[in-house]
């Protein structure tokens, strides 16, 4: 073998470090072998350079615009008709809210919860296009709830699930209608779940309800005045313990 | 199941990583242009696959997906590109053995690496083989972590372990060498 290289196994630990792959022992290990040898400590320095420039230069940039529309077409699928386009969504919102203004359309007047439905689910797609689907980013709850302090009169109740395995991610503030209601963001696993709280004062307490729209399960559930939503591709027995354990929980923040 | 139900699956599931899914094919391809027909069959693919998606990591799902159309592309249309990279560790090893380091001969510092532009590291990535290259592109680039990596490459983690850290080391050198 060659002399004037690291031998290879330390030098992969040196790059496992770096990205942050290593368990604390082995971690550990690697940082007291980097301090007594300028040839890993030089290795540690170029890589994370190398890493730092490309993330800066290089970044993954957005497609050509007409690429989605080439997509669909290939797909046989126009913009319009297309199911997900939160446009399109937007639009039958729109409609229903044209429909339930006029009472000729009886057969067809949408709820008012038809009505929140479309709009949570279509608040949660557009936030799955989105480069983030949060405009506040923390999984800490007391950093969540200030945000929302300053920008809608009633801040959410926010509970923290992560050692059930829902990550709070953050949150946003979505519209129903004129009426803006705070959504709160958690994730599992690589499922995004929105939980928007509607205040609803005049609403009796209603257990959990199970749904779907699109493609997408819904759990609505009220107490205390607020009509509680959550929305996700997660599966429906899943999303359901999600919303358990977050009616369930002790209020303690 | 209803085709809604399939758009609503893509939209969800494929449509969020579409920056992902251009960048990594314009990696592979090396070219805008090619990187659109691959994103496309990509899609179509995906489509055609997404009831049978089980859940799980959606953005390595479709970089897979990317990929393997990639290469499919690649024999077709480019097969010089698509080197066994099994042949190139030992051409490495054999290099190593007869005393021809690679470590030794351009260790830039990492100062000069940091000033590198978009054009050097492009020029420099374009340079490497394709199985260290979607390795360094996935990490570097798109931030995915080793074991993502290794389920989009299809690959054990120690070998992703050894081709970044090849891939790394191959860039520097290039980058070292550029400013001789």
């Amino acid at each position: 073998m060659t002399t004037n290289t690291p031998p290879e196994e330390p030098v992969l630990l040196v790059h496992a470090y770096l990205d942050g792959e290593l368990d604390p022992a082995n971690a550990l290990a690697i940082e007291r072998r980097i301090a007594a040898d300028p040839a890993l400590a030089a290795e540690l320095a170029r890589a994370g350079a190398l890493r730092g420039v490309l993330r800066k230069r290089l970044p993954v940039q957005a497609p050509p615009p007409h690429l989605r529309a080439r997509i669909d077409a290939a797909l046989g699928l126009t913009r319009t008709d297309t199911a997900p386009s939160w446009r399109a969504l937007a639009a039958s919102v729109a409609l229903a809210a044209v429909l339930a203004s006029g009472s000729t359309f009886l057969a067809l007047r949408p709820t008012p919860d038809d009505r929140a439905a479309a709009a949570i689910v279509a608040g949660h797609m557009r936030a799955l296009m989105a480069s983030q689907p949060t405009d506040v980013v923390s999984s800490d709850r007391h950093a969540v709830k200030p945000w929302f302090n300053g920008r809608i009169p009633q801040a959410p109740r926010i509970i923290d699930l992560a050692q059930d395995g829902f990550v709070l991610v953050g949150g946003r503030i979505d519209m129903i209608g004129s009426t803006p209601v705070p959504t709160l963001v958690y994730r599992i696993r690589q499922h995004l779940i929105s939980l928007v709280a509607v205040p609803a004062a005049n609403r009796a307490d209603a257990a959990i309800a199970r749904g779907s729209l699109n493609g997408y399960n819904l759990i609505d559930w009220s107490e205390n005045g607020v009509t509680y939503w959550a929305v996700s591709d997660l599966g429906a027995s899943e999303l359901e313990k999600f919303a358990t354990l977050f009616r369930t929980a002790r209020p303690d923040g | 199941m209803s085709s809604n139900d399939d758009k609503a699956r893509f939209a969800s599931v494929v449509t969020p990583h579409l920056a992902d899914a251009f960048a990594l094919a314009r990696w592979l391809t090396g070219d805008r242009a090619d990187a659109e027909d691959v994103v496309q069959e990509a899609c179509l693919r995906a489509f055609r696959a997404i009831g049978g998606f089980a859940g799980g990591n959606t953005r390595a799902w479709v970089l897979t997906i990317v990929r393997h159309t990639a290469y499919s592309w690649l024999g077709k249309n480019r097969r010089s590109a698509v080197v066994v990279v099994d042949d190139l560790e030992a051409v490495e090893r054999a290099q190593a053995e007869r005393g021809e380091n690679l470590g030794a001969p351009a260790t830039p510092e990492s100062e000069l690496i940091a000033k590198a532009d978009a054009a050097r590291l492009e020029a420099a990535i374009a340079t490497l083989p394709v199985q260290f290259r979607e390795t360094l592109v996935l990490r570097d680039i798109h931030g995915l972590d080793y074991r993502e990596i290794a389920q989009v490459t299809d690959v054990p983690v120690g070998t992703v372990m050894s081709r970044l850290a090849r891939a790394r080391r191959r860039l520097i050198e290039t980058i070292g060498m550029d400013d001789r």
